[in-house]
């Protein structure tokens, strides 16, 4: 792997461990299969991008594009709710709805950021390589949101919230208003992915309608590997794994479609994520089955 | 004090599967009091304490608490002024959650719960020095989830949670039904004590006529959604479960209990 693509492998992982570490909120906290974040990823970067190409300020056109995400994530969770649609299919439905919102905010499939400013520009002059500059800054953000995001879930309220994903029965007789913490913690899910949208967006330098086919595998992929390899139980070290497991996740990536051995090539990308989180589920399943009868043996 | 006034609750109305379970419940019961529930399966006691804690609304009648008309409020708001242990200890704890952590959620029970720290150094003090009080050693497994207890050091931290939080009203539904007999005789003696120690407005219901005598001052028996006994005092002094048996026949016009489980214990 060429030094470029190692550190380009990097920034696509750190963009996409905001996506993580939405998902990890929505599916593990809240216990909430949320799959909005395949269109607000592409919703974030849509309206950003759009933000920039109307000389917007970037860091204001990424928080706008992550409100805009907090509004898909609060249909979602209206929809599940107040509305009683089973939670799967609530998110189809607003991802659906997304892609035409999509394209209106555009007003064509792609928009393409070649002339303007982004969040990065002013870091560009300062003497590092740009390949390697990128990943700071995406780096830089994702540390401040971890950071946050582990200050919040220890927090009063963010126990409560953990505790509407893991018992809503008990939580309610508790006093917890489980519904208000469902919307909360999906719109802040919603706009993490949609920030990453914005993020990927401007490293990438175009917005594509296309960009969120299969986010929500990719964002789960990466909690998945970041439980299997930083298995903790601390709130700061749970997200720091959702982040390490992205960036692990995209080197693997990396060295797959790299390896002409192989054959691989970049199309296949969908087919092996798809792969490797079914292998990352079915493991720890067939690591129980072996430990059991090993036991059993040595009865 | 809960003022309980001809409250209704039917299930799925208009549905072949329709069940009245409560048809008219009045009940007083004074500030201090600890009420036993008794009743056999599908008399409406769950019911009854459910309506009481808010997961069920009745359709006519009012419940008040402590002079306050909740007949209209859901779970959570109810929650500031009732405490619940369940059943099932894995309903009424978060088991993936540490033991501090449940305790947490507990102490904030009818408050805002806010931004800043859920779990800081005054507050373990005191959730260490509180679960001490349980005499089971737990004081150094509050990190511990939940998960690992066994279902009677799980009750017992649900009922030394209940009490982490003020509260006008305790509400324990078969909190010892799923534990062995000895763990089931801690966990009432300890909550005899905790109930004595807070002086809480207290209703337990029970499958046990032993228990239902044996604990608190008055005992309340449910059958197909009404109350057809209400003892307490001199009364219910006197009375031993045979005696309670034959009152219960009576009330209900002669027929036989066919209920093993309520003349067990």
């Amino acid at each position: 792997m060429s030094e470029i693509a190692f550190f380009g492998a990097v920034e696509i992982g750190l963009v996409y461990a905001l996506v993580a570490l939405g998902v990890y909120l929505s599916f593990r906290v809240l216990d909430f299969p949320d799959l909005t974040v395949d269109g607000s990823f592409p919703l974030g970067a849509a309206v950003c991008a759009t933000l920039l190409v109307a000389g917007v300020n970037p860091w204001i056109a990424s928080l706008v594009a992550a409100l805009a995400g907090s509004l898909a994530g609060l249909v979602t969770a209206t929809l599940n709710v107040r509305f009683k649609i089973l939670h799967l299919l609530a998110s189809i439905l607003t991802m659906i709805a997304l892609f035409s919102v999509n394209l209106r905010v555009m007003g064509r499939p792609n928009v393409a950021l070649l002339m303007q400013d982004t969040v990065l520009t002013p870091f560009y002059g300062l003497g590092l390589a740009d390949h390697v500059v990128r990943p700071l800054v995406v780096l830089v953000v994702v540390v401040a949101v971890v950071l946050l995001l582990a200050r919040f879930l220890n927090s009063e309220f963010g126990l409560a919230m953990r505790a509407t994903g893991v018992n809503a029965r008990m939580a309610r007789a508790q006093g917890v208003e489980t519904d208000f913490h469902t919307y909360t913690g999906m719109a802040l899910s919603n706009g993490l992915c949609a920030l990453a949208g914005a993020l990927f967006a401007q490293t990438n330098g175009f917005a594509d309608v296309t960009t969120g086919i299969g986010t929500i595998v990719v964002g789960l992929a990466a909690v998945i590997v970041g439980e299997t390899v930083l298995p903790a139980r601390a709130m700061l070290w749970a997200l720091v794994g959702c982040v390490v497991g992205s960036i692990l996740y995209r080197l693997a990536v990396q060295v797959a479609l790299s390896a002409d051995a192989i054959g691989l090539q970049a199309s296949d990308l969908n087919l092996v994520t798809a792969v490797l989180v079914a292998v990352a589920l079915i493991l720890p399943r067939m690591r129980l089955k072996a430990a059991s009868k090993k036991r059993e043996a040595a009865r | 004090m809960i003022t309980v006034n001809g409250i209704h609750v039917t299930f799925g109305r208009g549905t072949p599967l329709e069940k009245h379970a409560l048809r008219g419940v009045d009940l007083t019961i004074p500030e201090g009091q600890f009420v036993t529930v008794i009743g056999s399966n599908g008399a409406g006691k769950s019911t009854f304490l459910g309506a009481l804690a808010g997961d069920v609304i009745a359709e006519t009648g009012s419940i008040a608490i402590d002079g306050v008309d909740v007949t209209r409020w859901a779970t959570p708001k109810r929650a500031s002024l009732v405490a619940r242990v369940f059943q099932d200890p894995m309903v009424g704890s978060c088991t993936a959650l540490t033991i501090e952590e449940n305790m947490a959620l507990a102490a904030a029970r009818g408050r805002r719960r806010g931004l800043g720290f859920a779990l800081r150094g005054d507050r373990r003090r005191h959730f260490r020095d509180r679960i001490a009080e349980l005499g089971l050693g737990l004081e150094n497994r509050l990190h511990d989830r939940m998960g690992l207890l066994s279902g009677g050091q799980r009750q017992a931290v649900s009922l030394l949670m209940a009490t982490l939080a003020g509260s006008k009203i305790l509400l324990l539904d078969e909190h010892t039904a799923a534990l062995d007999p000895g763990t089931a005789e801690f966990v009432l003696g300890l909550t005899r004590r905790i109930v004595e120690e807070n002086r809480l407005t207290t209703l337990m219901v029970t499958h046990s006529m032993r228990q239902a005598l044996d604990y608190g001052d008055r005992t309340v028996m449910l059958h197909e959604g009404r109350i057809v006994l209400d003892v307490s005092g001199e009364q219910r002094a006197g009375l031993d479960v045979p005696h309670l048996l034959a009152l219960f026949a009576k009330q209900r016009g002669g027929e036989d209990i066919t209920d093993d489980s309520l003349l067990i214990g």
